[in-house]
């Protein structure tokens, strides 16, 4: 009879013992096995993030295995077409009676003896970018320049490890350009002021004018 | 039936022998209330604005009120010391105290209750934890367990006590087959409750300052070494208010236990040292706020240094045979330990667990005054309802309240 | 004041008490007592009775020789009594005859809202009810309308994040948006976002590392990490909570119902990323701050006492959108995306730069990876 009881309890303890030691989530070994395995089932969500690209207007480009979307350049630039002022011989729009129009440019990228303005322009072409070995790149395709020195970045930007991706994250992907951020004549960040400051620095700061 | 009877008439012969007493104790009871009162006004504060009141933050999101708690779990936790004797291996001499051990097991037990209540940012929604009606999250969390075990120790510590102070109260004898499994059901339970609130802290690998093996053997000790601490001042004030007659005998033995546990206690605080400093690694950092302050942080250090130096004390003293047996020099002694392992079972186990903080922040912790006032107020409650517990116990174990049959 | 039948289910006998009392508890003998007044709002009703029941408690227990400051009493005990009665108060409001259309329709929300389930255990049905009541609630409330879905998880979908440690210059424009984008409590600035400054060449020293830079960004020699809640695959917080407040939804996403949260902070406790938050006190965001596209497990208006924490802005990444720290970054060091998308940008990341996480030996599977160029 106590025998009995003993076993009972002890069947008891030991199903309350299992229960507790189940895991629900024992499918899978680690995240890694988990992404690996349901990605194979993985079949296109219905949504788009088109509606989220506002008025962005963009194009498709394909590099190497990446298909994706851009932000157009050519009607963003202000004064584009640039032959309908470069008619003349630069030399001649350099003259002081003619009329500035991006004289202020300030070559702030690499040193003078890897870049100056022809790297990228040509002046018998103004309208198009030429490439180190003198062929012709659109302005919507300016990345292409970049990607000549910048290779690793190119890399980076075309898996989307780098770059702002634009919308949403379901596709069709977009991405900013290399010039939707960086200023190609001084591409490097400047330093700024943060948007806001910390809790803490705050309250310390007001102690401070208290004193 | 006629049980129903009983137990009317039981209830209102303990109301009356609860609100009538000496002068002393109506003293006792009406500073008692006033404390409460002024714990139930700061605890409105509190309802109103909010735990912004209170000195957590989200650095150090738990304070005085879980300090308390698993400090209170462990002196629930102790009653189980005079249980196991009593009940179990038949030693009479425990018979008196166990009645009052099991009285303040029941008031810890509501103490900590409380005292979860009061660390709730919705205490109105805490139906939610109700099994049943809301979700219970069983096994998963350490906390359903917590309460399963709290509330299970507090159903036993109140139906063992009250079925043999029933009995009594008629005049009969109680029948031993009905509350051994119960004593025997307890004192596993006792280890239980402890076991499971160090696991609570124990399981967090987001805080390494708790995640170590030897927080539940350790809370364990200083539970059976606090516990009875308070149990032995408990039976010299009752033996010193009232008739209730406890030998010499009883304290001694019950004083033995006190010295074992805070022995064992200090082996493995010398462990715990031992770990942390000899070779100090990044999981070291609380420790070393703990005991020597970090950054120029030290809020701690008085409370731990006094906390080690007042259980060392103590614990010599009460290592040496003749030393413990005079009454005087063992109250002493229990009242440093209790001390003692309050503030480190307390304060000095929750707060640092939070310091430095997971991206090494350190934000120092300090009670409010409205935290403080709800805290004794809690304190003041547990004392209320011990009192209650421990007069009617003690009226009906001299005989003074008995049933009488109506004609 | 007997026609009025303010408290039909609920009669809590005060109207007998006041009677035969003879004063109410505003303390005053003589008339212009507002308790006596016919005229009184719902809410003033309330006070006025809850002040009468105090006051013959008053005279019986003498609380005035422990309490001197009257008002102090008697406004704690009011405070007692009223929570106490808000379930109370809402049966009787919304049985009421006398009571307007609106306040009886939002003492009916209340009533249902204080006692619904848990939102991970409720049908597609039930979850539009609730949000349909807190719509309906707040435009009763404040006249203006929000919108808030309850929009589940999307068949595959595992929505993971990458951070840029060599992007990142500190701007805190992230921070900024998502504060704007969750309605977070501007009194207490609380953040999900942190960002901290770090040393070259020390390594990962968050102690050394400082969240509270107060000056140009980014600084000469340092680094700039940022930390939120990290979605973990195996959230220690989930396991932790005793009522399953929180819980990881199918998309990954790590999400809270603050309404049936208990405030118990037990989770707060087990993040080892410190990705929680807690209400301290009650979060308040300036009416025209208010984003009013929302979500139930996103970025409503919470309340106090309740935890919150970064959803990958639910409402926002749900319909398919980055979530307002991506847009925000200037920089483009936040990477959002599908992680089971083989084509995702996410998983480009992951297979093809050198990914890392932090505290990555607690078992946690955070997803959210840090990266460098």
């Amino acid at each position: 009879m106590n025998r009995k009881k003993d076993i009972y309890i002890l069947a008891c303890l030991f199903a309350v013992t299992f229960y507790s030691c189940k895991h629900g989530e024992g499918e899978y070994h680690s995240l890694h096995d988990k992404i690996e395995a349901e990605s194979k089932t993985y079949h296109d969500t219905t949504m788009t993030s088109e509606a989220f690209f506002n008025d962005i207007k963009t194009i498709e480009i394909t590099e190497g295995v990446h298909t994706f979307l851009i932000p157009e350049r050519k009607g963003q630039i202000k004064s584009y077409a640039c032959i309908e002022c470069h008619t003349e011989s630069l030399d001649k729009l350099k003259s002081k009676d003619m009329k500035k129009a991006h004289w202020d440019i300030n070559l702030v990228h690499a040193d003078k003896n890897t870049m100056n303005c022809a790297t990228c322009h040509n002046g018998n072409d103004m309208n198009n970018l030429n490439t180190l070995t003198g062929n012709t790149v659109d302005f919507n395709s300016s990345y292409k320049l970049c990607a000549q020195c910048h290779s690793s970045q190119f890399e980076d930007w075309k898996g989307g490890a780098h770059g702002k991706r634009i919308g949403g994250w379901v596709p069709p992907r977009a991405s900013f350009t290399c010039v939707n951020c960086h200023n190609p004549h001084s591409p490097s960040f400047e330093t700024r002021w943060p948007s806001r400051f910390n809790t803490e620095q705050i309250e310390e700061s007001h102690e401070g004018l208290a004193q | 039936m006629r049980r129903l009877k009983v137990f009317r008439s039981l209830v209102i012969d303990s109301i009356d022998a609860t609100t009538k007493g000496s002068r002393k104790y109506n003293i006792w009871m009406g500073f008692l209330t006033f404390i409460m009162l002024v714990g139930m006004y700061c605890y409105s504060i509190q309802l109103d604005q909010g735990l912004s009141v209170t000195g957590m933050s989200d650095r150090v999101s738990w304070g005085l009120y879980i300090s308390n708690f698993t400090f209170l779990v462990g002196v629930a936790a102790a009653a189980v010391m005079l249980v196991m004797p009593t009940y179990v291996l038949k030693d009479i001499d425990f018979k008196q105290a166990v009645l009052i051990g099991e009285g303040l097991a029941v008031a810890a037990l509501i103490m900590c209750l409380a005292f979860v209540v009061a660390d709730m940012g919705g205490p109105s929604v805490l139906w939610h934890m109700i099994p049943g009606i809301g979700v219970f999250n069983f096994p998963n969390s350490m906390l359903t367990w917590d309460v399963i075990v709290l509330n299970g120790y507090l159903f036993l510590n109140i139906s063992i006590p009250f079925y043999i102070l029933f009995r009594r109260y008629q005049g009969k004898v109680p029948n031993p087959k009905i509350y051994i499994p119960g004593a025997v059901l307890s004192v596993l339970w006792a280890v239980a409750i402890h076991l499971v609130t160090a696991f609570l802290y124990q399981g967090l690998q987001a805080r390494p300052f708790w995640n170590n093996a030897l927080l539940g053997p350790r809370f364990l000790a200083s539970a059976f070494a606090a516990g009875p601490a308070l149990i032995i001042l408990v039976l010299a004030i009752i033996r010193s208010f009232t008739d209730f007659k406890i030998k010499n005998k009883t304290i001694n033995k019950i004083a033995l236990i006190v010295t074992v546990a805070a022995q064992i206690n200090i082996i493995m605080l010398i462990s715990e040292l031992f770990k942390e400093f000899y070779a100090p690694t990044h999981h070291s950092e609380s420790a070393y706020y703990l005991f020597f302050g970090l950054d120029g942080k030290t809020a701690l250090l008085p409370w731990i240094w006094t906390a080690i130096s007042m259980n060392v004390i103590a614990t010599i003293i009460l290592t040496f045979k003749k030393l413990r047996e005079n009454l005087s020099v063992l109250y002493f002694c229990c009242f440093l330990l209790f001390v003692a392992i309050w503030i480190e079972k307390g304060f000095g186990l929750i707060v640092p667990g939070f310091i430095p903080g997971p991206y090494g922040k350190i934000v120092e912790y300090l009670p409010t005054k409205i935290e403080v006032g709800v805290t004794i107020g809690i304190w003041a409650m547990g004392a209320f309802i011990f009192t209650i517990l421990a007069k009617t116990a003690i009226g009906i174990e001299l005989g003074k309240i008995r049933y009488k049959k109506k004609s | 004041m007997s026609d009025n039948k303010k408290w039909y289910s609920l009669d809590l006998n005060f109207k007998k008490k006041k009677e035969t009392s003879g004063s109410c508890g505003c303390g005053k003998t003589s008339g212009g007592c507002g308790s006596h007044n016919n005229e009184m709002t719902d809410d003033a009703f309330l006070e006025a009775a809850v002040n009468a029941s105090i006051g013959d408690e008053v005279r019986k227990d003498g609380f005035d020789q422990v309490f001197d400051v009257k008002m102090d009493r008697r406004s704690a005990f009011k405070k007692l009594t009223a929570s106490l009665l808000i379930g109370a108060g809402a049966v009787s409001t919304s049985c009421s005859v006398v009571t307007g259309d609106d306040s009886k329709e939002k003492a009916q929300i209340d009533w249902e809202e204080q006692f619904k389930g848990n939102y991970k255990l409720m049908s597609d049905k039930e979850k539009k009810g609730t949000v349909e009541r807190l719509m309906r609630s707040y435009e009763l409330r404040t006249g203006k309308n929000i919108s808030m879905t309850s929009e589940n998880a999307k068949e595959d979908v595992l929505f993971g994040y990458a951070f840029n440690i060599s992007k990142c210059q500190g701007y805190m424009d992230c921070v900024n948006a998502c504060i704007e984008e969750n309605n977070q409590d501007r009194n207490s600035q609380m953040q999900y976002i942190r960002i901290h400054e770090m040393k070259d060449g020390n390594g990962f020293k968050f102690d050394e590392a400082d969240d509270n830079y107060y000056h140009e960004v980014p600084a000469e020699g340092h680094f700039y990490m940022g930390t939120q809640c990290f979605h973990c695959d195996n959230p220690p917080c989930v396991e932790v909570c005793p009522v399953q407040a929180t819980w990881r939804e199918d998309d990954g996403l790590v999400v809270i119902d603050y309404d049936w949260c208990v405030g118990c902070r037990y989770c707060m406790a087990a993040c080892p990323y410190d990705g929680r938050r807690f209400n301290w006190s009650k979060p308040e965001v300036p009416e025209a701050e208010i984003n009013k596209n929302q979500h139930y497990l996103g970025n409503r208006m919470r309340k106090k006492g309740v935890m919150e924490k970064c959803t990958f802005c639910v409402q926002r990444s749900r319909k398919g959108q980055n979530p307002a720290c991506v847009e925000a970054c200037p920089t483009g060091a936040r990477i959002f995306g599908n992680l089971l998308d083989p084509n995702s940008t996410i998983r480009w990341v992951l297979e093809n730069k050198k990914v890392f996480r932090l505290k990555e030996d607690l078992g946690t599977e955070p997803k959210f990876w840090y990266f460098m160029d």
